[in-house]
């Protein structure tokens, strides 16, 4: 080999280095970014917090001052008032925003007898401030009988002097106002759980029969070999189509059930067609290693077909049909385009099958096309996302892996 | 009384011819034997007596199998999934399920609907005593079957189909993929089954065919060249291909 | 054992239960093959029949004019009365998807080179596991992950020309963007493609002198075409289909094709996304699933001319 080839050869081996190299970088840059971004963000609070906060303005009757015994260890940065007997700690919120929360309360605290004041249903109704309340303004009465307000709201940064200020002036409280943590994902959690649950039950079903179908039973004929076509053409159709799909077709199906807005049911139903071709091709390759010997056997003892199916292929196949549904769960984790479309953007804290709801990919999306992009809070959920479908897809990995070695022996 | 009367079969699969007008009676309960090199086209006949040729895409059939009620055997009447409960198979290779030895036997009867666990009982035992393989294996009939030797695999396999009492046994090579002591064993069985069943055996050694069999057919390019007693074939042949088959100038 | 009257009546009736049974479900998982054969015209059909009304004259609405919609150059569902001219954000989607395969093409090739012939065993298998991870990074993650590294990238690229631009928001964005989440599909089908090249072409080469790299570039690479070509084709899919991970880097544009590609821009998929949680059904609604006809258009289309470009490519076929 002359001089110039060798060059070509080598510039052509390091080029297959190098793209192999860019590819490893692309995907770690990717890891450190939403790790990095992501974890500062991420608590467990963030995931059993709803995403709205809620206002409770309350009115407290016999808020009378009193001589409460602090807590045996108070640290410095705990502030108990001793007339009304709870606590309060300075805390920043996910948006870097002050806030005082309630530490805590001693058992005759007026703070117990909370009346809900905001016009409702629920007006006039009991509710004692919980632990961890963000307390936002406390109303007084000072010595001159006239009204007065402490906190964040009223003239008080901090909770020393929130505390500070009630144990100097006032001699009872009378009115309390409170926003519950918010910026979590516990409702978008809940509402992945339930679009999991229904997508599977809808499309394991009809996905592995129509598997078992094209291998155990077609004949080979042209229908066979179209609906093979068809299903192939449906892996190619791009994921916000099935979401028009879903609102102009399937919205006909969930009008009938009397729900007539986007709904988890919806987005399920959308999820369903769209996992078809998925779980007909995992299950199928997990029909094709079952081997022909164990089908011919059962046949010749005087099984009819699908007495074949049930007791002996299923059995076998159940391992791929487990790697199929994880890589279902996965997608449905990760799918974001048809659900915006079948569910909605509106994150709910309550979700319900028939109404709109967001996954957790949605909520991503919800709080990044607002008007101020939540980051953190995306690259938190993110985090999350991606930690569950790395785990996912590697277990089907290895599941793959341990199959083709069971009928390798 | 034959219980196979085998009249003028010709088989394709595709465009491909692998059996060319062949004719021949199949006594019952004796054990006749089919040998020929291979691609003789005598596992395809063999697979046409519990017509699992028709399991296989792109075959043709043509010609008749007269069954012992005199019935045709691929008539419309005939129901595929009855026929094969009469005519058990034994298979090449050992294929028990991945189950149990008891859920092995059990399969066929359970596959009839029959669930009464007495009546499973006596015939998994009954069965596995018939296949010589009860004693090795009553303290484990809950084990997975795939766990036995080759050979007790492959007379698990016959206890399997003999469960369903057929009329007939067909045996696919069922000795070549074990070992000496495993195919004594197997050859033994068959002497003793016989008395019961009527049992067709491929076989690729000519010397199990001499040892086991009452008649011999010798296959060729999808021809039968000679059938008679196996005694006959083997020291009188009156073909010469057969002659030279059997004295091992080609196989 | 099986041998009284009674029992044996009591097993003719099973059978027959279990011949009929048998029928029934066998009937079941047919129809339910063929109910999922069925989707892709249900997809097509519902699309296509929402997506015309608009132009038709008994839409109860604006009647719109399916030449300018699909010649214009402007986007203005604020406006009054409306404008949609779809024909620019066709021209942008092209635009970005092709830059994305231009980019990633060859990376993805020469990966799949590497794993499927240059690489270690050791190195073979963590690449194929890193491969399919990409491929398995949901889209919103590369979008966040985009609007977060890219469009920072792409601001800071842009100051050194000394051009400012929409925080980042950019075709450029775009089409990196794309260029990675269409490796994955490419470099697995390349691999699989050039793994099932025949080794005797192979061992043909070497033994005429050429080395091994010779080889690979040389007949590896062109016998594998047709899989390769199909991964592009694939890849270019997924690329115009792309829709959340692009809206949140595109930026909204309103005019006119974007040719410079620090400039914002807008395709057929943001366009059909954005907005939506605002809107309401009406033909804001309706004129999403028009332009959803036209991506898939533009998706055969694509498909069409690959197949095309496929066969004019020189070298050994094997088909």
């Amino acid at each position: 080999m002359n001089r110039a080839r060798r060059r070509k050869d080598f510039f052509r081996t390091a080029g297959t280095w190098a793209s192999a190299g860019l590819s490893v970088l692309v995907l770690i840059s990717v890891f450190v970014f939403v790790f990095s971004r992501g974890i500062s963000t991420f608590s467990f609070d963030m995931l059993t917090d709803n995403y709205w906060a809620t206002n409770y303005l309350l009115d407290i009757e016999n808020g009378e001052a009193n001589d409460f015994v602090p807590p045996a260890a108070t640290d410095e940065e705990k502030y108990f008032s001793r007339k009304f007997g709870f606590s309060l700690v300075d805390d920043i919120d996910k948006e870097n925003n002050r806030l005082m929360v309630v530490e805590s309360m001693s058992a005759l605290s007026p703070l117990h007898e909370g009346i809900i004041a905001t016009a409702g249903s629920d007006q006039g109704k009991t509710h004692p401030v919980p632990l961890g309340a963000r307390v936002r303004r406390i109303d007084y009465t000072n010595i001159n009988g006239e009204a007065r307000s402490a906190g964040i709201l009223g003239q008080d940064s901090s909770a020393a002097k929130t505390i500070e200020r009630l144990e100097i002036e006032a001699v009872s409280i009378n009115g309390l106002f409170y926003q519950t943590t918010g910026g979590g994902i516990r409702g978008s959690i809940i509402s992945t759980l339930m679009l999991i649950g229904l997508t599977l039950l809808f499309a394991l079903p009809l996905g592995v029969s129509s598997a078992i179908y094209l291998h155990e039973i077609a004949p080979r004929n042209r229908l066979t070999s179209w609906i093979r076509a068809a299903v192939e053409m449906l892996a190619g159709v791009p994921s916000i189509i099935f979401g028009l799909m879903g609102v102009s077709m399937l919205f006909r199906i969930t009008s009938l059930f009397g729900i007539n807005t986007q709904s988890i049911l919806l987005g399920s139903m959308t999820m369903t067609i769209m996992l078809l071709p998925l779980i007909m091709r995992q299950t199928e390759e997990a029909l094709i290693v079952v081997p022909a010997s164990l089908r011919m056997a059962s046949l010749s003892l005087g099984a009819s077909t699908t007495q074949t199916i049930f007791r002996v292929i299923l059995p076998n196949a159940l391992p791929g049909i487990l790697s199929a549904t994880l890589l279902s769960i996965s997608r449905i984790i990760g799918e974001s385009a048809a659900l915006i479309f079948t569910m909605g953007t509106a994150i709910s804290d309550n979700p319900k099958i028939s109404q709109g709801a967001t996954s957790l990919a949605v909520h991503i999306w919800t709080v990044m096309a607002g008007e101020q992009p939540n980051f953190e809070l995306a690259t938190a959920i993110s985090l999350l996302i991606l930690v569950m479908v790395l785990i996912l897809n590697l277990t089907v990995k290895l599941l793959t892996y341990r199959i083709n070695r069971k009928w390798q022996v | 009384m034959a219980a196979f009367k085998v009249e003028n079969i010709n088989l394709w699969y595709d465009d491909n011819q692998a059996l060319i007008d062949v004719s021949l009676d199949i006594p019952g309960n004796q054990v006749t034997a089919f040998i020929g090199p291979s691609g003789c086209g005598k596992s395809t006949l063999l697979r046409c007596f519990n017509r699992m040729n028709d399991l296989l895409p792109n075959t043709r059939i043509e010609g008749n199998i007269i069954m012992q009620d005199g019935r045709e055997i691929s008539d419309p009447s005939v129901d595929v999934v009855k026929l094969r409960t009469e005519v058990g198979m034994v298979f090449q290779s050992p294929n028990p399920f991945p189950m149990s030895v008891y859920d092995n036997v059990a399969y066929g009867l359970r596959c009839q609907g029959i669930k009464n666990k007495k009546q499973l009982n006596t015939t998994v035992e009954y069965s596995l005593r018939q296949a010589a393989l009860w004693d090795e294996v009553k303290d484990s009939l809950q084990r997975n079957a795939l766990k036995l030797s080759g050979g007790q695999q492959q007379r698990l396999c016959i206890a399997r189909a003999i469960a369903l009492e057929p009329n007939v046994l067909l045996m696919d090579e069922p000795t070549s993929a074990l070992d000496p002591i495993a195919t004594a064993k197997i050859e033994d069985l068959m002497q003793s089954l016989k008395r019961m069943y009527t049992i067709i055996i491929v076989t690729h050694s000519m010397s199990q065919a001499a040892r086991i069999s009452d008649q011999t057919a010798f296959f060729l390019l999808g021809k039968l060249i000679e059938v008679g007693p196996t005694t006959e074939i083997f020291q009188l042949p009156k073909d010469k291909r057969t002659e030279d088959y059997i004295s091992g100038k080609f196989g | 054992m099986i041998t009284d009257k009674r029992q044996k009546n009591k097993l003719a009736s099973c059978h027959r239960r279990k011949l009929w049974q048998d029928k029934v479900i066998k009937r079941i998982f047919q129809g339910s093959a063929i109910l999922a054969a069925l989707m892709i015209l249900f997809i097509y059909f519902f699309v296509i029949s929402r997506g015309i009304q608009p132009f038709l004259p008994s839409y109860d609405g604006d009647q719109q004019n399916v030449l300018s919609f699909l010649t214009g150059n402007r986007w203005r569902p604020d406006m009054n009365p409306p404008i949609y001219g779809v024909g620019f954000i066709v021209i942008n989607t092209i635009l970005t998807s092709l830059g994305a395969a231009i980019i990633s093409f060859p990376i993805s090739v020469l990966t799949a080179l590497y794993i499927a012939k240059v690489a270690p065993p050791k190195l073979r298998a963590v690449l194929t596991t890193i491969v399919e991870l990409l491929a398995a990074i949901p889209s919103i993650v590369y979008g966040v992950y985009a609007a977060g590294t890219i469009t920072g990238l792409v601001d800071d690229f842009a100051g050194l020309f000394g051009i400012s631009t929409y925080g980042g928001n950019s075709a450029l964005a775009v089409i990196l963007l794309l260029a990675i989440m269409i490796f994955p599909t490419i470099t697995s089908l390349a691999v699989v493609s050039i793994r099932a090249v025949d080794r005797n072409l192979e061992l043909g080469s070497i033994a005429l002198g050429a080395s091994r790299m010779e080889t690979n570039f040389k007949v590896v690479l062109t016998s594998a075409k047709s899989g390769i070509f199909a991964g592009l084709a694939l890849g270019l899919g997924r690329a115009f289909g792309e829709a959340t991970a692009v809206s949140m880097v595109a930026g909204n544009r309103m005019i006119g094709p974007t040719l410079n590609p620090f400039d914002i821009t807008r395709t057929l998929t943001t366009t059909i996304l954005t907005g939506m949680h605002e809107t309401s059904p009406g033909l804001d609604y309706d004129m999403r699933f028009s332009v959803g006809i036209v991506l898939l258009l533009v998706i055969l289309v694509t498909n069409l001319s690959i197949q095309y470009v496929k066969r004019k490519v020189g070298g050994i076929t094997n088909e």
